[in-house]
């Protein structure tokens, strides 16, 4: 069965001024998949998931050369939209970052930018996106309510809500569970599961354990260079990289 | 699963998108060109005008004398003898007064307030501070002419002296002093608070007192600091008008360093006997005006070097 | 030996600096207790209501008196003296001034006197109402009442009469009603001139400026400028430009109140754009993130999330604002003038409450009582601002620590 990519990622160096922070990326991202990014800390994992959507932009000294292809399209050609592009691939923080407005306002938030006014229409993309997010439950008696008001596990989750209701093709998630509990993870992790029947995931974990029972794909960084990258089962049992194997088994990290 | 889809067409965001961050961002510039403007509207507008007495043939024949102007010991109204010396001299007299009686008084008590009390304490004068900094120049005025001219016509009596019911230079420089002194120990703190505790903690180890911690290290720390506030309460002084017109008095030459007699500093001359609004008499105020805006600056730029310098051993 | 002697010098320091320390506080104290000895007794709401300027009426009584008997009504005391024949009571009352003077204090609503023709304007009439000044009366009989006859003597003099040829009554006046709407006059227009500039160029300065632009660089130095400049320097730009703006642009003629609000615009402008800044600076850059990953554009992260957190920030900057108009007073010399108006009208003179004390204070005579009851009005709004300011500031940093 031949997979469809949906990021298709060449020769990409990035510099933050003078530091190179990713050298000569070669990968591809196929849809429908959960596709893992593990490294030890500092060594770009959230460099590259931000170059997926352009978030590196915001960072001032930041320079991209190389290739990233979104649907085929080159994403950092100068007439191409940014703005549109993150309509479609969304991004979940590593700290849960709500804004202050109510939990309906949040995630009619991003639909409301994009011009829709029509309360039916947001009433449904909200509960669509919470009962999506397995958070409608919880929350269905308190939309007016603050979103800060909510637990932690909570708030990440209303933070997917919000990226799911813009129905994008592509989540990132950056180490979405590094700042909450056990129970509030395993959540979370469940829901990734259901939500990649319908989107692509690409998400990074400090978490070896979290990569391997949730990814279908992994992908091994070490100072800003990709070592190796497979099925997440085949990377697991079989690393074909010695740094690959040291890793997962502790050695460092 | 579900997924509502809406509108997110791409030709159309892009140009659009694009267009209203770029249009925003020259619209915001409209404010704040204006905001910055106001400093340039100062300076050119005001010497515009300040500058015009000094014209030939701008109000009939009675142009005045710009070397007699900066050189003049004399403020007389009617006969157009305007000479500003004697003004800066005593302006820069009474707030050098006031800055010696308010500099001392705001350490300590920024030290106080810093190191000295328990927080719930400390919190209670800071305040007391800050309400004491809010109080507008005009109840000071209020309070100076009730009040400081009494004490000072008690103080005058004591040396078996003379003064114009209290109104004096000794009530200007006390009204001055008052104004200036939270200034200098709001900054003061603030200094205070960020020197490195560990500097002081060794001072202690090695044997030091803690008074004789606070003044040779704490405060020799916080100089920089202190300084800056001091900049800027003397700033304050110089600019101050109302309260300083109502107990300055209206002296019409000098310069006196009498601290019982009348005075006259820049503000109060522009602020007193103010009738008409036009004529030579009103326009000269515009340049007194020049007069304290150059002298404000020159007092900045001084006392920033010296700022520098002893910020250099330290 | 040398030890104790240290001990006794930094007991003796220690004492000198907790005493110095307690200046400010006694200053405080000193402020207040003044403006309230001198200023309370005349803090009435007839003060914050009545004009500044007293009206006087000249009137007359020549009909035919009826024989009705009044009664003096139980709710008034000793000191209201009577007069049943005309249904008046005279007391003696203290003017804003603390001048004593005699007052009407009673007026039965059946009373002849109660509208009388006016003498000075054919065919209008006056209305006589309590709270108003009895200056001079002349009788048909020619009896004189002057201001200086006690209350009781009055009321016998009115019994004894049947017509009057001359009376002479006036509004109590030195009341600061003029002042209080020019105050908040000046306050809205400020803000409505102020805020949008300030928290738009503050909004320009921290969100939107190209990063190390000279340019952007000069500009923002330009503004912190604003904050050193003396208020009298203010007052001269506002009479130097914005007298003759308002001049070309409205009816006004000279100061008048828009040009004040112009000068008190610009003066505050420092202190929005700061306050503003300050707000948009401790906003969590997640919130931007967040906003711009889910394509918004700058421009809707900016007004519907980063505006919105700062909120607080903007209230504490219009609460500063409104102290700083409120206290202002040199520049407003300038900007508007010193003409007490009970009449208030946007395109000419009037004074705020503080110019109110400048033009009291400023004559041969200065009016100590007056000034320190308009003190103590705008002590108490500013420090209660103030205090309000530092409230919200506390919250704020609480909640920034917490969360
Ligand atoms: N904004 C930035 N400016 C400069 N250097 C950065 C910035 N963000 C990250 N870096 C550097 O880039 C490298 C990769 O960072 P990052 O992608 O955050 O690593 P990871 O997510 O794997 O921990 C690090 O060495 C980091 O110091
Ligand atoms: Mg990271």
């Amino acid at each position: 069965m031949k997979t469809e990519n949906v990021f298709q990622i060449t020769n990409l160096n990035l510099h933050y001024g003078t530091k190179q922070a990713l050298f000569d990326i070669a990968m591809e991202i196929p849809k429908n998949q959960v596709t893992a990014l593990i490294g030890p800390s500092g060594c770009g994992k959230s460099t590259l998931l931000r170059s997926l959507n352009r978030m590196n932009d915001l960072i001032d000294n930041c320079h991209v050369d190389g290739l990233v292809q979104y649907e085929n399209d080159d994403i950092y050609d100068k007439n191409y939209d940014v703005i549109n592009l993150r309509t479609r691939v969304g991004m979940v923080f590593q700290k849960p970052n709500p804004f202050p407005m109510s939990i309906f306002d949040n995630i009619a938030y991003g639909p409301r930018c994009q011009g829709v006014k029509d309360k039916k229409t947001l009433n449904e993309i909200v509960k669509n996106a919470l009962v999506n997010s397995a958070l409608y439950d919880e929350v269905k008696d308190r939309l007016k309510e603050a979103a800060t008001s909510l637990s932690g596990g909570q708030q990440q989750r209303l933070c997917i809500a919000r990226a799911i209701a813009m129905s994008p093709e592509v989540i990132l998630m950056d180490e979405p569970t590094s700042a909450l509990d056990p129970i509030a993870t395993a959540k979370i992790e469940e829901l990734i599961q259901e939500l990649k029947k319908d989107y692509t995931i690409v998400i990074v974990t400090h978490n070896m354990q979290q990569a391997a029972r949730i990814s279908d794909n992994t992908a091994f960084f070490l100072m800003g260079e990709l070592i190796e990258y497979d099925k997440t089962d085949l990377i697991f049992s079989q690393p074909s990289k010695k740094q690959t194997e040291d890793y997962i088994t502790g050695r460092f990290g | 699963m579900t997924k509502i889809e809406f509108n997110k067409d791409t030709k159309f965001s892009m140009k659009h998108n694009k267009k209203t961050d770029r249009i925003m961002q020259n619209i915001l510039l409209i404010p704040t060109v204006l905001s910055a403007s106001f400093v340039l509207m100062i300076l050119i507008f005001i010497s515009q005008r300040g500058v015009a007495p000094f014209l030939p043939s701008e109000y009939g024949n009675e142009s005045v004398n710009f070397l007699r102007f900066i050189t003049g010991v004399t403020w007389y109204q009617p006969p157009n003898s305007y000479g500003i010396f004697f003004i800066v001299v005593n302006t820069v007299f009474v707030v050098a007064l006031s800055s010696l009686i308010a500099v001392p008084i705001s350490v300590f008590t920024a030290l106080y307030i810093a190191k000295m009390t328990p927080k719930p304490i400390s919190k209670f004068f800071q305040t007391i501070i800050e309400l004491l900094a809010s109080v507008p120049s005009i109840v000071f005025g209020v309070f100076g002419l009730g009040v400081i001219t009494k004490v000072v016509l008690w103080i005058a009596s004591i040396f078996g002296l003379q003064t114009a019911g209290g109104i004096s230079t000794l009530a200007t420089v006390f009204v001055l002093a008052m104004m200036i002194l939270p200034t200098i120990t709001l900054l003061s703190i603030t200094a205070i608070n960020s020197v490195n505790l560990d500097l002081e903690k060794n001072s202690l180890a090695l044997g030091a007192s803690k008074m004789q911690t606070y003044f040779k290290v704490t405060l020799v720390s916080a100089k920089s600091g202190i300084f800056a506030g001091i900049i800027l309460g003397i700033g304050r002084a110089l600019g101050e008008a109302t309260a300083v017109s109502m107990v300055a008095g209206n002296a019409g030459s000098g310069p006196s360093f009498d601290l019982f007699s009348t005075t006259r500093t820049l503000t109060s001359t522009m602020l007193l006997g103010l009738k008409e609004t036009t004529g030579l008499d009103y326009d000269i105020r515009f340049s007194v005006g020049m007069v304290l805006i150059l002298l404000i600056i020159l007092t900045n730029l001084g006392l920033n070097y010296l700022k520098k310098k002893v910020g250099r051993f330290s | 030996m040398k030890h104790s002697k240290r001990r006794r010098l930094d007991f003796l320091f220690q004492g000198v600096i907790t005493i110095t320390s307690m200046i400010g506080l006694f200053l405080l104290i000193a402020i207040f207790a003044y403006v309230f000895k001198q200023g309370s007794g005349l803090l009435s709401w007839d003060l914050l209501t009545s004009d500044y300027y007293a009206t006087t009426y000249d009137t007359y009584y020549s009909d035919q008196l009826g024989d009705e008997v009044f009664e003096k009504p139980s709710h008034l005391d000793e000191s209201v003296y009577f007069s049943s024949k005309w249904g008046i009571g005279f007391s003696t009352a203290l003017d804003n001034e603390g001048k004593s003077y005699m007052l009407i204090a009673y007026i039965d609503s059946n009373s002849p006197l109660r509208i009388l023709p006016d003498k000075n304007n054919e065919g209008e009439v006056v209305e006589i109402t309590e709270n108003q000044a009895l200056l001079k009366v002349i009788f048909t009989n020619y009896t004189i009442i002057m201001s200086s006859e006690g209350p009781e003597n009055a009321a016998n003099l009115f019994d004894a009469a049947d017509g009057i040829i001359d009376m002479i009554t006036t509004t109590s006046g030195k009341g600061i009603r003029g002042s209080i709407i020019t105050t908040l006059y000046l306050i809205i227009l400020t803000l409505i001139i102020a805020l949008p500039i300030g928290v738009l160029s503050a909004i320009y300065l921290r969100e939107f400026a190209p990063k190390k632009s000279k340019i952007v660089e000069i500009l923002r130095r330009l503004i912190e400028m604003l904050t050193g400049v003396p208020s009298i320097i203010f007052g001269l730009l506002g009479a130097a430009v914005f007298i003759p703006f308002t001049s070309t642009f409205t009816a006004a003629d000279g100061g008048n109140l828009i040009s004040g609000a112009l000068t008190l615009a610009v003066i505050v402008l420092p202190v929005i754009i700061t306050s503003t800044d300050e707000a948009l600076k401790v906003i969590p850059d997640d919130f931007r993130q967040a906003s711009l990953a889910l394509g918004a554009t700058k421009t809707q992260t900016t007004f519907k999330v980063v505006l919105k957190s700062a909120i607080p920030g903007i209230l504490s900057a219009v609460l500063l604002s409104v102290g700083r108009i409120i206290g202002e007073s040199a520049a407003l010399i300038y900007a508007i003038g010193t003409a007490i108006k009970d009449q208030i009208i946007l395109t000419e003179r009037s004074t705020s409450l503080a110019v109110h004390i400048w033009s009291i204070m400023a004559g041969e005579t200065p009016n100590f009582e007056l000034a320190s009851a308009i003190s103590i009005i705008i002590l108490a709004v500013v420090l209660v601002l103030n205090l309000i300011v530092k409230f919200i500031a506390n919250k704020l940093s609480y909640e920034s620590r917490t969360s």
